[in-house]
């Protein structure tokens, strides 16, 4: 059974940090304006490329690796997520529970092993 | 505390509600106070390493120079570039301050003085710091800057590579626990090895874990040498180059923040938490708290050393060793971790 | 009180962010209100009682699958003016589809009569241990009468990882040849160098 008080402080702690964040963010921005340091120009405010315009669309290139990490990394975080709670009900499963998900990351290592063989974890 | 709330006179809500704030308060303040001297503690452990004095000129050596700092860029102008995204410019470092502050809700700093001491505390740990990676991300995005774009994007994956073998080493602590509630996992190491030693790292099969959690966490906070989102021969300085003022500088306080909260982990999992290094009565005279700090720095130092020790990997050893040893490596941990548990009849006797 | 409070909070949150993710002209917008949308739906499985699927939400929806939406939206050029020409192709097919979720809305709203939902009181008659934590309950659940279930659920994460897999993957061509790190740590100067001494104007023979 779960305590729902205990989850009230978390809720609290969320709003608080928050609050927090908040004023560290935006009370600078007021503080310089009124000491007078808040003076954007456009040089200023142009996007950083070492000292040049900027050659190029920033947001163009991307490598199609990036995906496949994160594709693997949801595969791979779904796995995690089924050891969670079997690994706090192993005394109530026993040994059928454990040869099940080692079945289970059985079938995970066989794609592992797929992925490298394959070179998809490779970076060049 | 709520007791103490209610002695003066308030009824037993308002008690609870005013107790839980003050305990919120008494765990962010020192927090960022922490993190002040722990940037301190850094810079003087770098200088001494490498045979220099470090900051000694703010105050009694230089201890007051994080405020110094902190004071400079308070005053600072904030700069938001007229390519960027605004809205999301600015939210970015909020949410990478927010949580970075709201996983420490479930630490338990001593027996029983812990904010929340929910069921699944590990679990929530995992998922708010699994929520950092956004921070990160949107700061890239929204700069509309290239480098903070490359810097932003490596940082994602290499924070979503170590994320990987984390969740495996806590599947494998908690097999060894049985709860995911942190008070029961450093409750579980109390005299782990040989009824003396308190700690998970006293074991052999645990202790491998302990070193890899160890070198992923440095991954997961973009330390040295892992720290290639801030390479700044190729990348200028990550993904915070547009950022200036104390925009810029709650990335620096959140990362600090984070590296604590990693620190911590490594002392609740592995190193017993709050307990004394070894089940022995007098060591228990000492608060709990005072152990936990102490073990917590100890790890900072650690981080420290690393850092002024060893050079920069390149991205695709990062990923390597992410991909192809450590995955591995903890899959096989969980498998034998978990058989040696099952075969010694660590879980009573099951059906 | 604060039950009902926290609910209409995070239902209101989720509804709105919802509506926002469908409304938003720039897609990473969408994916981000997406993100908020998980966020709140978490809050209001932590209000049903289900701790464990709440965290799990948070770890695999916005720590995971919304990291993978945040990356292919960023990375394409989304031409608002061709979506419109989508948008007309496909209108009779959108309706289908919302006829078929206001049909499910509709019978959603038909279960009323069965009771309001009852916040962190789940009743576990199921559970086979009801003293503990849902995660363990969950657990001992899965792995003993759901197996066969829980190993399907496993092909079907294998076979998605080698159909991303094939999907993704390209050979480079451009390749600089692989570093094989045992090899380059068990080299020794022993074998690596040769010491020679030439005499003059003889030079060395390789």
């Amino acid at each position: 059974m779960i305590d729902l008080g205990q989850y009230l402080p978390i809720l609290l702690f969320l709003g608080v940090a928050l609050a927090i964040s908040c004023v560290f963010v935006f009370l600078p921005m007021g503080v310089s304006r009124l000491t007078g340091t808040h003076n954007p120009t456009a040089e200023k405010l142009s996007e950083y490329e070492c000292g040049f315009p900027a050659f190029e669309e920033p947001r163009s290139q991307f490598d199609v690796r990036f995906y496949l990490v994160a594709i693997l990394f949801i595969i791979f975080d779904l796995e995690a997520a089924f050891l969670f709670p079997w690994a706090v009900s192993l005394d109530f499963t026993g040994w059928s529970g454990w040869t099940t998900m080692m079945i289970f990351i059985g079938e995970l290592a066989i794609g592992l092993i797929y992925a490298w063989k394959v070179g998809a974890l490779e970076w060049e | 505390m709520t007791e103490f709330f209610q002695s003066l006179g308030m009824n037993y809500e308002w008690a609870w509600f005013v107790a839980t704030i003050a305990g919120i308060l008494l765990i962010a303040f020192p927090l960022m106070l922490a993190v002040a001297y722990v940037i301190l503690i850094d810079r003087k452990v770098w200088a001494a390493i490498n045979l220099r004095k470090g900051p000694n000129v703010v105050g009694p050596f230089g201890l007051l120079q994080s405020f110094a700092d902190g004071l400079k860029v308070f005053l600072q102008e904030t700069i938001i570039p007229s390519a960027a995204n605004k809205g999301i410019f600015i939210i970015a470092p909020i949410i990478t301050f927010t949580v970075a502050l709201a996983a420490w809700a479930v630490v338990p700093f001593a027996d029983g003085v812990v904010l929340a001491d929910i069921n699944v505390g590990l679990l929530y740990i995992l998922a708010i710091s699994s929520l950092s990676v956004y921070g990160v991300v949107m700061a890239g995005w929204a700069s509309n800057s290239k480098y903070p774009f490359f810097s932003a994007m490596r940082a994602a994956a290499q924070m979503i590579s170590y994320e990987v073998s984390i969740g495996f080493i806590l599947v494998c602590v908690v097999l060894w626990a049985g709860s995911w509630n942190l008070t029961e996992i450093v409750e579980a190491q109390r005299g782990h090895g040989f009824g003396i030693v308190n700690g998970f790292y006293f074991n052999l099969l645990l202790f491998p874990m302990w070193v890899v959690f160890f070198i992923s966490s440095l991954a997961e906070t973009q330390r040295v040498p892992f720290d290639l989102t801030e390479a700044e021969s190729e990348l200028v300085a990550g993904y915070q180059t547009e950022y200036s003022s104390m925009a810029f500088a709650l990335y620096w306080l959140g990362e600090y923040a984070n590296i604590l909260l990693m620190c911590a982990l490594n002392t609740l999992l592995f190193f017993g938490g709050w307990l004394p290094p070894v089940d022995w009565a007098p060591l228990y005279w000492v608060p709990g708290i005072i152990w936990f700090l102490l073990k917590t720095l100890f790890f900072f130092f650690m981080f420290s050393w690393v850092m002024a020790t060893v050079p920069r990997y390149r991205y695709d050893q990062l990923m390597r060793l992410g991909w192809k040893i450590f995955l591995p490596m903890s899959l096989i941990f969980v498998f034998v971790i978990s058989g040696y548990l099952m075969a010694t009849g660590h879980f009573g006797n099951p059906a | 009180m604060i039950q009902a409070i926290a609910f209409y909070l995070f239902a209101t949150m989720v509804i709105a962010s919802g509506v926002l993710t469908i409304m938003s002209r720039n897609p990473v917008h969408s994916v981000l209100w997406l993100i908020l949308a998980f966020f709140n739906a978490a809050g209001l499985m932590v209000l049903l009682g289900a701790e464990f699927i709440a965290m799990l939400l948070v770890v695999v929806y916005v720590g995971a699958v919304a990291v993978l939406f945040l990356f292919v939206v960023m990375m394409l050029d989304v031409d608002m003016a061709e979506l419109r020409a989508g948008f007309i192709k496909n209108f009779p097919l959108g309706i289908a589809i919302a006829l078929v979720l206001l049909a499910e809305l509709v019978l959603g709203i038909g279960a009323l009569g069965a009771g309001p939902l009852e916040l962190g009181t789940a009743s576990g008659a199921n559970a086979p241990n009801l003293a503990n934590s849902n995660i363990e309950n969950i657990g001992a659940l899965l792995y003993s009468k759901y197996i066969f279930v829980f190993e399907a659920a496993g092909l079907i994460l294998l076979v998605a990882m080698i159909g991303a897999i094939v999907l993704t993957h390209r050979d480079l061509k451009t390749t600089r040849g692989h570093q094989n790190i045992t090899k380059q740590v068990r080299r020794n100067p022993k074998e690596a160098t040769q010491m020679k001494q030439p005499t003059v104007g003889e030079g060395v023979e390789l």
